[in-house]
């Protein structure tokens, strides 16, 4: 799933926590389990597909494996910083920027 | 003992989150199909060296792993903390890895906190030791936690493939958090920076933070970035580089970025001994990785994009009291932390996007988190 996930139009909580809004269907149902290995046997039958396909209800359901790594790393392109409008574009984020906009930011 | 409920969760993505917040919320968990249909199926090291650290760290906590290592079930003890701890986090992630979870688990243990972990210090995958030290670590301090006891020390470093590194964390244990409204952004108002440079020249470094600061010169004259060079027993036994930047605003915000460039770490089973790939220079490393800073800028918020999961997690930790914080684009690692804070804590985020200016503010209330096994002095 790309950042794009923030343009204006779009449910953001919608895209965090799926369709339902009623709250009430979490991923991962808990569920009674007496410390027996009882359900290890269980697993073993049920087909694969089925565990699959109940993962997850959210839109953008990943790999199940995916990398565990908080560091962002896919920039896509990064902005030749070096041209002057592109500077231009983010000098009001910066103390030698327009005050007065960066304090309407903040409103 | 009686019954324990167990909780579901599957596969391996997430995995020290899932752990930790099971740990806070003491609910017991069990993941299954852990790399199920990879060729290597099973845990990896450093998971594995990571639930050896939650029984370091913990009393009383169960894991068990079976034969193929897919399934694991975790039932979580009682933070225990404790001085002068030492892991061994081995050399398939990096110490970042395990810094995460950790230092909120420190945060709510019995006693005061401080470890000594052997491995790599920095690496690409992970925010490296820097970083923690520069952003994460006054990131706590936002909710509450006490400056002193509170640190961080690099004794040596360490990169892949054969790491070295050592450091030694120290966190204070804390009643609770407070609950924080922080959604002003501030203006950059200075960069800082540290390099690093082990069994190479210290000329690199020089290379880096010249490169860096022809890209911030003109927006900012203050922009200063230390040398850290490592000879001998302090660099480790592999060759890397790297630098780490962080731009503080007027309001306190740090954003951060860092890189690290050394031979990486071998995956699985690849052949080992093909030609070594040429290392990015330390020119483009330090003109890309400002680049990369001003672009976390540009997306605004309070914190970049890799530490919007642990201010979530905070914030969802909180006492009951209103949270709201204001974040730039939602990174996928976030929105999985929003995720399980909902699983295990039952906290729900409100999220709406302030179109004016591109960001997202989270507003929550806290699951009223409390550390009860601490003494009250």
């Amino acid at each position: 799933l790309e950042r794009a996930v923030s343009r204006q139009h779009t449910n953001l909580m919608q895209v965090v926590y799926g369709k339902s809004t009623s709250a009430s269907t979490p991923v991962s149902q808990t569920q009674e389990n007496s410390e027996g290995e009882e359900s290890e046997g269980d697993d073993f039958f049920t087909p694969k597909q089925e565990g699959k396909m109940k993962s997850r209800e959210g839109p953008d359901d990943g790999d199940l494996d995916a990398e565990d790594s908080s560091k962002f790393t896919k920039y896509g392109t990064i902005k030749s910083w070096k041209e002057g409008e592109v500077i231009e574009s983010i000098r009001d984020r910066f103390v030698t920027g327009d005050w007065s906009k960066a304090a309407s930011r903040n409103q | 003992m009686g019954k324990t409920t167990y909780k579901r969760v599957k596969g391996s993505q997430n995995l020290r989150q899932r752990l930790l917040l099971s740990t806070l919320a003491s609910t017991a968990v069990i993941v299954e199909d852990i790399r199920s249909d990879h060729t290597w199926p099973g845990l990896r090291p450093h998971e594995v060296s990571l639930l050896r650290l939650l029984e370091k760290v913990c009393d009383d906590c169960v894991v068990e792993i079976n034969e193929t290592g897919t399934k694991l079930k975790y039932k979580p003890g009682i933070i225990m903390g404790g001085k002068h701890l030492v892991h061994d986090c081995g050399v398939s992630r990096s110490i970042g890895y395990f810094l995460e979870p950790l230092i909120v688990l420190g945060l709510f243990a019995k006693k005061p906190f401080s470890i000594r972990l052997k491995g790599i210090t920095n690496d690409s995958k992970d925010p490296c030791v820097d970083t923690f030290r520069s952003t994460t670590l006054p990131l706590l301090k936002r909710f509450g936690v006490p400056a002193e006891g509170l640190q961080l020390k690099i004794e040596s470093r360490g990169v892949p493939p054969h790491g070295g590194g050592e450091i030694v964390l120290s966190v204070p244990s804390v009643q609770s958090l407070a609950a924080v409204t922080w959604i002003d952004e501030g203006m950059v108002k200075r960069i800082r920076g540290v390099t690093f440079s082990t069994r190479v020249s210290a000329q690199f470094e020089n290379t880096m933070i010249h490169a860096a600061r022809g890209i911030f010169n003109r927006l900012l004259p203050d922009v200063h970035i230390f040398t850290d060079h490592r000879a001998g027993p302090h660099a480790g036994k592999s060759p890397g580089y790297g630098i780490s930047l962080v731009a503080e605003t007027t309001s306190g915000c740090c954003i951060s970025c860092d890189t690290t460039i050394s031979y990486g770490l071998k995956e699985g089973n690849e052949i080992e001994g093909e030609e070594k790939k040429e290392l990015t220079p330390p020119e483009d490393v330090g003109e890309q990785t400002a680049s990369v800073l001003l672009s976390e800028i540009e997306q605004g918020g309070v914190v970049d994009s890799t530490h919007q999961g642990l201010l979530f997690l905070l914030c969802a930790l909180c006492p009951q009291d209103v949270s709201k914080v204001r974040v730039g684009k939602l990174s996928p690692y976030g929105i999985e932390t929003l995720r399980n804070i909902r699983d295990f804590l039952g906290v729900k985020f409100v999220i709406k996007p302030d179109p004016s200016t591109e960001t997202v503010i989270l507003k929550c209330v806290g699951c009223g988190m409390k550390n009860l096994s601490r003494k009250v002095s």
